[in-house]
């Protein structure tokens, strides 16, 4: 509305014509807003009709559109889940079935015929549990981990390899929340045996090229890059570590700052750093603010240690990863390259480490030895680890002449094992009284009588030594340098052959692996402690073949594993529907956010229709009464009552 | 004292009202010019004449003048008022051309598209392996690079209608300033210098071409004694005395853009105007290449920060050859030197390049360090390839700028790459999801929509391993270095905002200063526009005293007469 001057002297034609035309297109301009804004149904139309508004609405509609996602991904785990759960119950159902075909079995009443014609059923099963194992939805494989898009379960030397992943998928629930979809089909399934981890820290010592993502840093939890300062005493300096990506980018950093006659290094026994200075230097070096960078770096002093004396760092914990050299293993000692015998079932291999420079040469030339036995970095990056990934099998791990395996902490069986472990945790048989005897060469014989007193290997070996020296009998035991066992050897050199029977009908001596025949002055004994990867496809085997044969305490045996392998089932069952059931909850108050949301956001986007309405009456009458006096004043004129 | 006296009298009465009446008329036929200014005759008193001393007598009227009613104050006003009008509407106008191409508030916008976009990643991670999925985020990821393309075009197009606007403009003002030293030196000539001479037609035009050029440019005029008015633009005189400096337009390229300038004809300075039409135009000149460039920030933002993970990441299957998407213009040089052309700086770290035997499925790993500290030999393109070659398993060779990495033994082997703390493949365009860093060449690696089994959702090297997927879904929201910390979507909403704010701004100001130009024009109307009625009333008033007049014509002839007969 044009502000006219209050003390218009005099109206031209122009100024009267000029003020209806200006008034009539404003409130048209505004009619056809207000019409717009009814036929769209819309407020904003622009971002510029409500800046502040629109970039609200903005937001709301990002929010929603983000949500979207959440629930796709909701509505898909919930999909995943949902078919695990069903699998799960079928399993459950088939185990018990498998159960109740054992119990049936069991017994006198049943002839060996039956028990065969049964076993047939106990097949039959076990194939199913194959099938359940590899069911794919919507072309995932659900019990495959991280590699869904092969089937998990595959026939491999008479038992069922695991070629899934035990690393399960997640995806995002909301802004905060990360939930898994899958569930661990080892766990689910008894797949992997974990049993030899490297009992020892392997952790490699520190190199420049160490790069500052493979540390454990002090606290175990890495290293987070900052600023540190540094002080001799005199200088100090506050040094930038955000950009620096190996060791030795920390150490020129520090280097480069030139602080004094500071100077940074590895510490000698080349875990961690050490900082040197002059004679008369103090030297202490802090985090700035609220940063961690040098106390995970371990060379965080706040005090000085005492003039002259150098910062010696702690152990910062380098990880093993692929690309470390075998040779900084072990803290920079190495390993012993001569190899690794492996057997898993049917299958042996003899790992060549001549030509491995780098972990993950040892890892390929373990995984592409075809023995079916997967080795890997542990995860805490302190060592490797052996998995038995098909079920049924046995695996071994011994040495091929060297201490390779003992180094890795990978020997399946030494001196340290404790003989309860042995024969797949059956333990060792002793009877009261001598177990075995052992007769020299010359004929010098002496009795073994297993105790309590022997806890592991080495005592036992310490126990026939030490019979052998009492008796005067030329026999020492050992534990083979190749392949694993304990080895008795003849020193008599007499015109007889060594010789071990057993003694008061007692299984010690072939539980310890000691039953096997002479060859020469020496008895290699069998290697008697086996990894076997335990679970569902294991044991249906194994009630198979006992029902097979008529094996009655087999078929107890494994009709109690599946017992085992059916509680964990439906405990995981349980615990895969308590999951569905919270998806299905935070689907629920994702549709209630969204209303509100939607509301929300129609408050801010979407015309009040009814003072939209009421304006657009408002409009129109306005429109019409500046018509009506338009057309009335402007056709008013004196020239009309000139004559 | 005579008769003769008295007809002179009478018929100066005559000519007085006959050019009264004239000047009604002229009026009157002016009714609806809307840069008319109401003309009124100056009618005043003759001079006496004595009969005796003592006595005088009336000779009449006489016509002084006709005059305009104008206020000039009141005119420079109203021109100030048009110049503000005209600016912010440029800007107004213009700027919701500009707001237009970002369609915000609807589905058609580019945010929905980066929803779209980053979702496709989400879902994906659903179902790593699945091959509908892949090709659905490399089509989304098309999508936003040709709407990233599509918004670039649109705002290049709008460019140089901008700058097409504003030599049109430049060439209606130079005709304006021509014309008003034109009739300069018109109404000089008419006028003659005489005090009160107004050469009224004249100057109506040139107060309409005044008007006209102040819609254009912001100007200050200076009146003269002898009727020139001199224009300033500024301090810049644009018209002086009969001369026009000319206005003209120059193209100069700044930062890589075509900037249109307007100058002076006659020594090519530039004519700094902050109001009227030209100055609108500027400003929304600048707000579109800001908004340009904050386009291209995102664009490139969004492909670094994307290719950066991607690159570390890994498909459902490796290389078999992998050309870099970027080209090096220099080779030999550090990869932090300007003379590579980079537009994404890779900085000292190192990355893991992976050999995978396809048969057994075993990898042989590497890893090369990338040196960019400044410090010592800096790694060039070219020492990275001698870097590479020396890894077993893989030829590296440069294709014309552009790293090429082969494996040897394909298609039994393959390559494939992770853990990438020095952004070089990103940089390189080595497994990277975008090729191109503006918004103009922004486009999805055409390795990738060849073969999206080359997609990069796995971070493990597992082929089911959705991590990087992941890691990419939540990228629009995550703080990003290359934004200053702030994330891809606060960006962008803080460019709409900011287009939005501007454009709302220039609305309302073109509003509040149409009312002030309506005002002024009241103002204006209510002292020189024309009144039919009063036209009217002096109509019959100049007619009367015309017939008046007349009459004694009459009268003193029948003295005459009578005077005739005394002589008989």
């Amino acid at each position: 509305m044009a502000i006219l001057p209050a003390n218009i002297a005099r109206v031209s034609n122009n100024l009267r014509a000029n003020t209806s035309l200006n008034q009539i297109q404003r409130t048209q301009a505004q009619l056809i807003r207000t019409q717009n804004q009814l036929a769209t149904g819309r407020r904003l139309n622009a971002p510029s009709d409500d800046p502040g508004q629109s970039t609200i609405a903005a937001q709301i509609r990002k929010t929603l559109e983000k949500r979207d996602a959440y629930n796709t991904n909701l509505q898909q785990a919930k999909n995943g889940l949902s078919e695990v759960d069903s699998t799960l119950g079928e399993i459950s159902d088939l185990a018990l079935q498998a159960q109740q075909v054992a119990s049936a079995n069991v017994g006198d009443l049943v002839t060996q015929e039956e028990r065969v014609a049964a076993s047939a059923i106990i097949k039959s099963i076990y194939s199913q549990m194959v099938t359940l194992g590899n069911r794919s939805f919507e072309g995932s494989y659900i019990f495959a981990g991280d590699r869904l898009d092969q089937p998990p379960f595959e026939e491999f030397a008479g038992g069922v390899k695991f070629k899934g992943s035990a690393t399960t998928l997640r995806n995002d629930f909301d802004e905060s929340t990360t939930g898994d979809f899958q569930v661990n089909g080892a766990a689910v399934w008894g797949a992997l045996s974990t049993r030899i981890e490297s009992s020892a820290d392997n952790s490699p010592s520190l190199t420049g090229v160490t790069r500052l993502t493979d540390l454990k840093g002090t606290t175990g939890e890495g290293v987070t890059p900052g600023v540190i300062a540094i002080s001799d005493g005199t200088f100090s300096a506050n040094i930038d570590l955000n950009n620096a990506n190996s060791m030795q980018d920390v150490i020129d950093a520090i280097n480069n700052a030139a602080v004094g006659t500071l100077t940074a290094s590895f510490n000698a026994s080349g875990d961690g750093l050490q900082i040197t200075g002059g004679a008369g230097d103090e030297i202490t070096i802090r985090d700035i603010g609220g940063g961690r960078t040098a106390n995970d770096l371990g060379i965080r002093t706040n005090l000085s240690g005492g003039t002259g004396a150098p910062v010696i760092g702690s152990d910062i914990q380098p990880k093993i990863t692929p690309l470390t050299p075998i040779a900084s293993l072990n803290n920079g000692l190495g390993i012993d390259t001569a190899g690794l015998i492996i057997s898993n079932g049917t299958k042996t291999a003899t790992i060549d480490l001549s030509s491995a420079t780098t972990v993950e040469d040892l890892l390929n030339a373990i995984n592409g030895a075809e023995v079916g036995v997967q080795a890997e970095i542990k995860a805490d990056g302190s060592g490797l680890r052996l998995l038995n990934p098909t079920q049924g099998n046995e695996m071994r791990v011994g040495e091929n002449g060297g201490g390779t395996a003992a180094d890795l902490g990978l020997r399946s069986f030494d001196t340290n094992s404790k003989l309860g472990d042995l024969n797949a945790g059956k333990g060792v048989r002793t009877k009261d009284g001598a177990d075995f005897r052992i007769t020299d060469s010359n004929g010098v014989a002496f009795d073994i009588d297993l105790t309590t007193a022997q806890q592991d290997v080495q005592d036992v070996l310490d126990a026939i030594n030490t019979a052998a020296t009492t008796a005067g009998a030329g026999v020492t035991a050992s534990f083979a340098a190749t392949g694993n066992g304990i080895v008795l050897t003849d020193t008599a050199g007499g015109a007889g052959t060594l010789n071990l029977a057993a003694q008061n009908f007692s299984q010690a001596a072939a539980d310890l692996g000691l039953d096997a025949p002479v060859t020469g002055n020496t008895i290699e004994g069998r290697d008697v402690h086996e990894v076997v990867a335990q679970g569902v496809f294991a044991n249906m085997n194994k009630l198979q073949r006992a029902m097979a044969e008529g094996d009655q305490q087999g078929i107890t045996e494994a009709a109690e594993a599946i017992q085992q392998d059916y509680d964990r089932v439906v405990r995981m069952r349980g615990e895969v529907g308590a999951r569905v059931q919270e998806i299905e909850s935070r689907q629920t108050r994702l549709a209630d956010q969204n209303v509100s949301t939607t509301a929300l956001l129609s408050q801010i986007e979407d015309t009040d229709f009814t003072e939209a309405i009421t304006k657009f009456q408002l409009l129109q009458t306005s429109l019409q009464a500046s018509l009506q006096t338009t057309g009335q004043v402007l056709n008013l004129s004196l020239i009309d009552f000139l004559r | 004292m005579s008769l003769t006296a008295a007809l002179n009298l009478a018929r100066n009465g005559l000519a007085i009202n006959q050019a009264a009446i004239q000047t009604t008329g002229n009026n009157i036929a002016n009714v609806g010019n809307p840069n008319y200014t109401r003309q009124s005759p100056t009618i005043t008193t003759a001079k006496d004449q004595q009969w005796r001393p003592g006595v005088f007598v009336g000779t009449g009227a006489q016509l002084e003048g006709i005059h305009r009613q104008i206020d000039d104050a009141l005119e420079g006003r109203v021109r100030n008022s048009l110049s503000d009008a005209e600016n912010a509407g440029a800007q107004q106008q213009w700027l919701s051309r500009v707001e237009s191409v970002f369609n915000e508030l609807s589905d058609q916008d580019l945010s929905t598209q980066l929803s779209t976009f980053f979702n496709s990643w989400s879902d994906l991670a659903n179902k790593p392996q699945d091959l509908g999925l892949r090709q659905v985020v490399v089509q989304s990821g098309v999508s936003v690079a040709t709407w990233f393309n599509q918004m670039n075009g649109e705002m290049q197009s709008l460019r140089a209608d901008l700058g097409e606007k504003l030599k049109a403009s430049a060439l209606k003002a130079d005709t304006l300033a021509e014309q008003i030293a034109d009739l300069n030196g018109q109404i000089t000539r008419s006028e003659g210098g005489a005090v009160g001479a107004e050469a009224m037609g004249l100057r109506d035009q040139r107060d309409t071409r005044l008007k006209d050029l102040a819609s254009l440019v912001e100007i200050r005029t200076i009146e003269q004694p002898n009727g020139v008015v001199n224009v300033y633009v500024g301090s810049d005189p644009l018209v002086f005395d009969t001369r026009s400096r000319g206005v003209t337009t120059t193209n100069e390229t700044i930062d890589g853009r075509v900037v249109t300038q307007v100058v002076f004809k006659s020594n090519g300075g530039v004519l700094q105007s902050d109001s009227g039409e030209l100055g609108g135009l500027t400003k929304v000149r600048d707000a579109l290449d800001q908004t340009n460039a904050d386009l291209d920030q995102l664009a490139s933002s969004l492909s670094f920060e994307l290719n950066k993970i991607h690159s570390s990441g890994q498909g459902l299957e490796g290389f078999a050859s992998v050309v870099g998407s970027t080209t090096i213009a220099d080779t030999t040089v550090a990869l932090t030197d300007p003379k590579t052309d980079l537009k994404v700086m890779p900085k000292s770290g190192s990355f893991v390049v992976h050999v995978k035997d396809k048969a057994s499925g075993l990898s042989t790993s590497t890893l090369v360090q990338i040196d960019l500290d400044g410090a010592g030999t800096d790694t060039s393109l070219d020492s990275l390839i001698t870097q590479l070659d020396a890894v077993g398993g893989i030829t590296a060779a440069s294709n014309g700028g552009r790293l090429q990495i082969t494996a040897d033994n394909a298609p039994s082997s393959e390559i494939s790459f992770s853990q990438d703390s020095s952004g070089v493949l990103a940089a390189l365009g080595v497994n990277t999801f975008f090729a191109g860093t503006e918004a103009g060449t922004i486009r999805v690696n055409q390795q990738i929509s060849d073969k999206p089994q080359l997609l990069a959702a796995a971070k493990n090297g597992n082929s089911g391993d959705n991590q990087a997927a992941r890691l990419i879904a939540n990228l629009e929201t995550a703080g990003l270095a290359s934004l200053g910390g702030a994330s891809l979507k606060s960006t962008y909403e803080g460019m709409v905002s900011n287009i939005a704010t501007q454009t709302a701004t220039a609305s309302a100001s073109a509003e509040a200063s149409a009312v002030v130009v309506e005002t002024l024009q009241a103002q204006r109307e209510a002292l020189s526009g024309v009144s039919l009625d009063e036209e009217a009333v002096n109509l019959m008033r100049y007619q009367r005293a015309f017939q008046g007049a007349a009459r004694v014509v009459t009268v003193v002839d029948e003295l005459m007469d009578t005077m005739l007969a005394m002589v008989r």
